[in-house]
Parts: structure tokens; C-alpha cells; sequence
């Protein structure tokens, strides 16, 4: 598979065993021209929508051409591609609202490419990602792919002191400040790879031009040959590496370091503890 | 004398010197078998250009000391969301290129589009294309629903269309046919099903199956694996008429608990006789593999001295992380080194195989791995620099985490992987030795360009941001760059026509090339 598609696990927020979300059963604003899910509500809760058979058909047959790939045939998770089946992007969309835009407009910066579908194809897609997720929370146990009861092996104990200790965690991380509460914003699988590698960390550069101005912002782009950053008035701007001098801060280098030292214990015994950080 | 008598003068000694100088070359004759054995200049008739896979060409006229003025000659928008992976090929002053169920022929001087084919929408993968294989005057075209298309180069007409592997099964096809003497040779794909893997070899003018060669047993063999996919393009050394051939990785993917032992023939380099089918020999770069590093990468021939004697040589820098070289005529190892971080081996046995260790193949709670799933490479060639010695490759660093429990089950993918973290970096690797002699950063995540190597000393090849780059092959200094605007996934070509060498790259739907500006 092409590696760019790996970085597409973060393309969609995925989390351990899913609450059905408030969103679902909000109104239905959607504007497609599909015939609309039956919805049964129930105190509260909606069941999961059934949609029209041909219509999951029809999307399931689109899937199993372009996303299966990345995806899984079963949207269950493919070469790389995040477990559809576990997203909470899934979850909260309503008729094609969240997964339409991502569809048509791609993830390019994750590697997921957009694809000029017509509605009616978004809508069969939409109709045959929700009726698998549907199909997967009704399944007790035994589901496949990552739940958070799997990532339970560690000792918590071992893993405060690799984090205190040899990991080197704490020099920037407090479990009383900024990890306060860390277990309860993400979960399972999500908790682990924030853990391994925040992609979503920020880094500054400090960018000094030939006249000796220094500009200080957060990182926003950088290559070979320009050098982009986010200055402190939200404002973007860039210069050509061979003008400037710029000195990069990117703290979330050091778990890239840990990455080649952690054994899988490691690993477990971390989780084991991060996840005491309710 | 007035400027159109005079412009007409030069053309028409123009067209003699050409017909003096080339002649044969002035009508359009297609890829016959002396052109695939020894690609004129101002062709590229095949995937990897001619059958070695080096990807390397003796053209000069780009060169370092110029490089730098290096400007668009055209672009060709195919208007398509869909990526370029296709390798162009040149024939007769026009290129072939694809997407999934496409195929543009294109004037290789203008950029200007002379047919494009459409193949009617069908079921199977649309994962990506590699492009057309030519005999004589045919193009080979495969499809996601498996179909092997024949149509004629001068128009994009169909001639025949074959249904090569069972779709409703969940193969798919996606890879650049091999024209070897009067047969065309194909694999499959199909990695989300437990299916058996194979090349076959198919009568370009009837096409009729002329032999199959199986990488694993038929499905429900027990104990036995599937896999073995065969979804690249091989090489040829005719010498010794042999056929070399990257298989790929098991199935069930991620689970080996029911397929014990090495798993014949996947993640094998394969050397097999074109005119019979039968394999001559093999070498499994990973044995029982559970991290879906399937060993497509192009097998390059390189005829140099090893360690002072002169060998014929097979070199590959495999998904799993190791660099192989292998002599070619028995399929011997003479070295085999990690080009990255590898973490899933506990060293190299005696026939220079990497040992797996059992302690890291996936697992419930998961298993950090080096590299990731998309592996240390993938499918865009690396080079082979003749003129130093260098094995240049688009090296992916990185860590991935596995998963595998019952849950999962034992068909198809069986377990989950997610990449943790990985970067881009261009390696030139001294096949000597396996040591990297430089090395080039190419940004987060990693660049998916290929290499192509000059004899004039330079690496074209591209970065992560999507910047197609040239590189100094002596010391991978960066010599020219340009923003395409999309993610590079295709490996570059170059030719020479009319006096003039053009480098061809793709990003994105688009195809430029390139020329040194004429005054």
C-alpha cells in the first residue's frame, strides 16, 4: 500500500466502544435527495437508522471500489485506514453531513485523496458506512479490531516509574497539569497513539531575517526551500530558506526518540498508567 | 531567401539527417523486440524503461552544471481526481499513461492529448494504476474487475479483453504488464481474501493463457497460506533467459497461526523461465511474514564487481526493511543489510534471510513494529546509479503498532495496524556494503516519488511537500527543485527526441515535463 494512505489513521477520530452521539438524534438538516432513514426514537436513544437496502447495496458496491483499500471491505478498517466501524466522525454524522465533506473534499494533509461523487453515490456511501457501524455496536463482545479492554495488559505501577524514570516523560509532561484528566479526553487505541506520537503537536520557530528581525510563531509549513510560521496575530507568512536563519522547537521529537528504546512492555505499562489520568 | 523557404530547407535536412542517422525510425513500428532488448534513446518502451529496473539512463544533456535552468516544456492535466502511479511509456514520440480505467496517449513533444480510452466503470479495487506494457503495435491494459485489455496504440481501439482472475473472488489488477519475446506477463492483486497469487503468461496476438506459474497452494490447502500477490512488474535478464519476480505477503495478512512454517512462495524474490513457467529459483526476503511486506519492490539487475569479482547481480531494497543482493544466476545471498530501523528480526540466518521474531508479530495489546505496514519502501522504484555505484531509494523510516486476536479472525487482513510515525529520506546505498553513503531528508511522513538516476550525475526524484527534486548523485546535494502543487506517488522517466532530453514526472492527475529552455 502507498504509505501516504498510513497517514490517514488521524482522518478520522476514532474511539473505543462508541456512545451513540446526541448528534444523531438532533434534527436532520441534511439536504440529499436520497430517501431518508427511517428513525425510531426511543427515551432518548436512537436506534440505529435503517436505510434502504438497495441504497447500502449500491453504496457498498462504491465503497468496495474506492475505500475498501485503505478502509476494509467491511469499513471495519483496511491497509492502514482508520476502523469506520469504531469512528466518532461515523457516529455523529447525520445523512452525509460529516462524511460528505470528507468524501468530496479528501484529507489531503492525511492522505486521503477527495473524490467527485454525486450525491446520490454519497448518500449510498453514507447509507452503507452507517449500517455497518450499526451493525457493529449491536455485536456483545468479540468485535473485531482495537477496543480499549485489549489495551489493559500493563502495570500501572511500572509504567509511573518508566514515566518518571527512564522514559524521560516527565522533563516535559505532568500527570497534575497538562495530562490532568489526559484518560478522559481520549480513550483506548486514541489514548495510545496521542501517547506514541501526538501528530497533531504544534512546534515553534524562531525565524531571524538578514536584518536581524526575529519572528517567533508556530510552525505551519516547512521544506527544503520555504519556511512558513503563524505569527502572533494569527497571520500567515513565509520566506525562502536561503534568506533567513530559523531555529525550529519541536518538543514532540523526543517520543520520536522513545520509539526505538520502548519495549512493547513499555508500551502497556505506560497505558496502564496514563489511564489512571481520569 | 525568405524565413518559410529557409524554415522549410532546414526541416527537410532535418528529416534526412534523421533518416540517416536512424534509419527505420521514420515510421511508426511500435515496441518490437529489439527496442524492449535495447531502448533507443528517444523511447521508454517499458515500465522500468529497458528490462533491468535500474531506472537509469545514459543521457547527459541534463546535467548538474545546467540543472538549474531546468523549465516546463508541457503539462498534461488529465482532469481526474484520480492519482498518477503509472510509469509513462514512450513509442514512437508518444507517451502511455493511466489511471484506474484509463488510458491517455499523449504527443511526447507537445503534451497534446491524441486518444484517451475510457474502460467501462466496473466492480474491484481502484487502489491505483502502473500503466501499459507494448508489443508491436499493442497496448496490455489491466483493470480492477481483472480483465487484460489489448488495444491498438494508433487509436485506443480494443482489440480483445480477457477476464485474467476471478473479481467476485476479490482479486483486482493493477500492475504494468512484462513483454517478454511473444508473451505477456501479468499478476494479480488481492490482499482482503485468502487466494492464491500467481504470474501468467499470455499470447499478445490471441490471448491465449500460455503458462501460469502459482505462488502459494489453492485456498483450504491445511496448513498451507494463500497470498503471494504478484502485483508488480518484474525484470528480465535475457542471458539467462530468466524472469525475476517480487511476490507478496500472506494471507490471512496479519495472522500466521494458520498457515505454520515459511509460507512458500510469498515475500519471495522468484526467478522463472519465460518459456516454460518453471520456477528456477527462489529467496524469501521475509519468511512467514505477519506486517504486510510483500517483496514487489523492482527486483534491479546490476552486472558489476562484488567484492572484487565480477557478478551478476539482483538487488532489492524490500518493504521489510533490508537490502538484499542477491547473485542473480542462482539466487545465493551476498549480502543482506538493514537500510532503516528494523525491529522485527532477530538477525540473519545463513542463507541471508531475515530471522522473524515471534515475540513481534502482532498481538492483542499490540506490538510496536519498524518499520511501518507501508513498509521502509513500497512500489516507486528506487535506481540503480551505474556511474557511482549507488542504489538510490525513497527510504521510509518509521514505526507502526500491530494487532491481531481471535476477534479478528483468520480471512483476509485478521488483525489491525496503524503507522505511529515515519519519515521521508532519498538513501544511497554503496551495494557493497549496505552502508548508506548519503542520505537526503525528504519531510514528515515520507515522499512517495520514485528515482530515476543520469549518467550525467543526477538523482530526479521528489519530497514529501511535493517538490520534484534533482539531486547530485555523489553527494545528494540538491541541485534544482519545483512545486507540482500535489503528492508525488509515480517514478520519474526520461528521453531524448529531436536532440532535446525531456524529463517526464507526474503528481497528483498532472504530467509535466521538462527541458532545458532552447533558445
Amino acid at each position: 500500500m502507498n504509505f501516504l494512505r498510513s497517514a490517514l489513521r488521524w482522518s478520522l477520530l476514532f474511539a473505543a466502544p462508541l456512545l451513540i452521539s446526541p448528534a444523531v438524534s438532533a434534527a436532520q438538516t441534511s439536504t440529499h435527495s436520497s430517501p431518508a432513514p427511517s428513525r425510531v426514537k426511543q427515551s432518548g436513544a436512537a436506534v440505529p437508522e435503517a436505510y434502504p437496502p438497495a441504497l447500502v447495496q449500491s453504496g457498498g458496491s462504491l465503497f468496495r471500489q474506492n475505500c475498501s483499500f485503505c478502509h476494509g471491505r467491511d469499513a471495519a478498517g483496511g491497509e492502514s485506514g482508520p476502523d469506520l466501524t469504531r469512528s466518532k466522525l461515523v457516529t455523529q454524522d447525520v445523512g452525509g453531513d460529516k462524511i460528505g465533506p470528507v468524501v468530496r473534499n479528501g484529507r489531503p494533509a492525511k492522505g486521503m485523496r477527495s473524490f467527485d461523487f454525486s450525491e446520490q453515490q454519497i448518500a449510498g456511501l453514507v447509507a452503507f458506512i452507517h449500517t455497518q457501524q450499526n451493525t457493529a455496536l449491536r455485536r456483545k463482545g468479540g468485535r473485531k479490531g482495537v477496543d480499549a479492554s485489549d489495551l489493559q495488559t500493563g502495570n500501572v505501577e511500572a509504567g509511573k516509574q518508566y514515566f518518571d524514570g527512564a522514559g524521560g516523560c516527565a522533563t516535559c509532561h505532568s500527570p497534575t497539569v497538562d495530562l490532568a484528566g489526559i484518560a478522559s479526553r481520549y480513550q483506548g487505541l486514541e489514548l495510545e497513539e496521542q501517547m506514541l506520537y501526538p501528530k497533531h503537536a504544534k512546534s515553534k520557530v524562531t525565524v531571524t531575517l538578514a536584518s536581524g528581525q526575529t519572528i517567533t510563531g508556530t510552525l505551519e509549513y516547512l521544506d527544503e526551500f520555504t519556511v512558513g510560521l503563524i505569527d502572533s496575530t494569527g497571520a500567515y507568512r513565509s520566506w525562502r530558506t536561503g534568506d533567513v536563519q530559523y531555529k525550529i522547537d519541536a518538543p514532540v521529537n523526543a517520543h520520536v526518540e522513545l520509539l526505538s528504546k520502548y519495549t512493547d512492555a513499555d508500551i502497556h505499562n505506560l497505558m496502564a498508567y496514563l489511564q489512571t489520568l481520569r | 531567401m525568405n524565413f518559410l523557404k529557409a524554415a522549410l530547407l532546414l526541416a527537410v535536412s532535418a528529416l534526412v539527417m534523421i533518416a540517416i542517422a536512424t534509419p527505420g525510425m521514420m515510421l511508426a513500428q511500435g515496441a518490437d523486440e529489439q527496442m524492449l532488448l535495447h531502448p533507443p534513446a528517444d523511447s521508454w518502451p517499458g515500465y522500468h524503461g529497458d528490462y533491468s529496473g535500474r531506472r537509469h539512463s545514459s543521457l547527459t544533456q541534463i546535467a548538474p552544471q545546467n540543472v538549474k535552468n531546468l523549465a516546463l516544456a508541457w503539462a498534461f492535466q488529465t482532469d481526474q481526481i484520480a492519482q498518477i502511479k503509472s510509469s509513462p511509456l514512450l513509442v514512437d514520440g508518444i507517451l502511455y499513461f493511466t489511471v484506474p480505467e484509463n488510458i491517455w496517449a499523449v504527443d511526447a513533444r507537445s503534451g497534446h492529448q491524441i486518444w484517451h480510452y475510457i474502460y467501462p466503470r466496473s466492480q474491484g479495487e481502484h487502489i491505483g494504476h502502473r500503466g501499459v506494457a507494448m508489443y508491436k503495435g499493442y497496448l496490455f491494459f489491466v483493470t480492477p474487475d481483472a480483465h487484460l485489455v489489448s488495444l491498438n496504440a494508433k487509436d485506443g481501439t480494443v482489440r480483445w479483453n480477457l477476464q485474467v482472475a476471478d473479481a467476485t473472488k476479490g482479486y483486482w489488477t493493477s500492475m504494468a504488464p512484462l513483454i517478454v519475446g511473444n508473451r505477456v506477463l501479468i499478476g494479480v492483486s488481492g490482499d482482503f481474501d485468502n487466494l492464491t497469487g500467481y504470474i501468467r503468461s499470455i499470447d499478445p496476438e490471441t490471448g491465449a493463457t500460455q503458462w501460469q506459474w502459482n505462488s502459494t497452494p489453492p485456498a483450504g490447502t491445511p496448513n498451507q497460506t494463500t497470498g503471494g500477490m504478484t502485483w508488480m512488474t518484474g525484470t528480465y535478464d535475457p542471458d539467462l533467459n530468466l524472469v525475476y519476480w517480487g511476490t507478496g505477503n500472506p494471507t490471512p495478512v496479519l495472522k500466521g497461526s494458520t498457515r505454520p512454517g515459511d509460507n512458500l512462495y510469498t515475500c519471495s524474490i522468484v526467478a522463472i523461465n519465460p518459456d516454460t513457467g518453471k520456477m528456477v529459483w527462489s529467496f524469501q526476503v521475509s519468511p512467514h511474514d505477519t506486517h504486510d511486506w510483500d517483496a514487489v519492490e523492482t527486483p534491479v539487475l546490476v552486472d558489476a564487481d562484488f567484492h572484487g569479482e565480477p557478478k551478476k547481480m539482483l538487488m532489492q531494497t524490500s518493504r521489510n526493511g533490508y537490502f538484499f543482493v542477491l547473485d542473480r544466476t542462482n539466487g545465493k545471498s551476498l549480502l543482506t543489510a538493514p537500510f532503516g530501523p528494523v525491529n522485527w528480526s532477530l538477525g540473519v540466518d545463513e542463507q541471508g534471510r531475515p530471522i522473524p521474531n515471534p515475540a513481534k508479530e502482532p498481538a492483542p495489546d499490540g506490538r510496536l513494529i519498524a518499520p511501518d505496514e507501508g513498509g521502509m519502501t513500497n512500489y516507486r522504484s528506487p535506481s540503480f546509479d551505474t556511474r557511482n555505484g549507488l542504489f538510490i531509494v525513497d527510504a521510509h523510516p518509521s514505526y507502526g503498532i500491530y494487532f491481531a486476536k481471535p476477534a479478528d479472525g483468520v480471512y483476509g487482513w485478521a488483525g489491525a495496524d496503524y503507522g505511529v510515525w515515519g519519515k521521508g529520506v532519498i538513501e544511497a546505498i554503496d551495494y557493497q556494503t549496505g552502508k548508506i553513503r548519503w542520505s537526503h531528508e525528504v519531510g514528515p511522513e515520507g515522499s512517495g516519488a520514485g528515482v530515476l538516476t543520469t549518467d550525467s550525475g543526477i538523482t530526479f526524484t521528489g519530497d514529501a511537500q511535493g517538490n520534484f527534486l534533482a539531486l547530485d548523485s555523489s553527494d545528494g546535494k540538491t541541485l534544482w527543485h519545483a512545486g507540482s502543487g500535489s503528492h508525488i506517488v509515480s517514478s520519474p522517466i526520461t528521453y531524448e527526441l529531436d536532440g532535446r532530453q525531456y524529463l517526464v514526472t507526474s503528481s497528483g492527475g498532472v504530467v509535466f515535463a521538462w527541458a532545458i529552455p532552447q533558445a
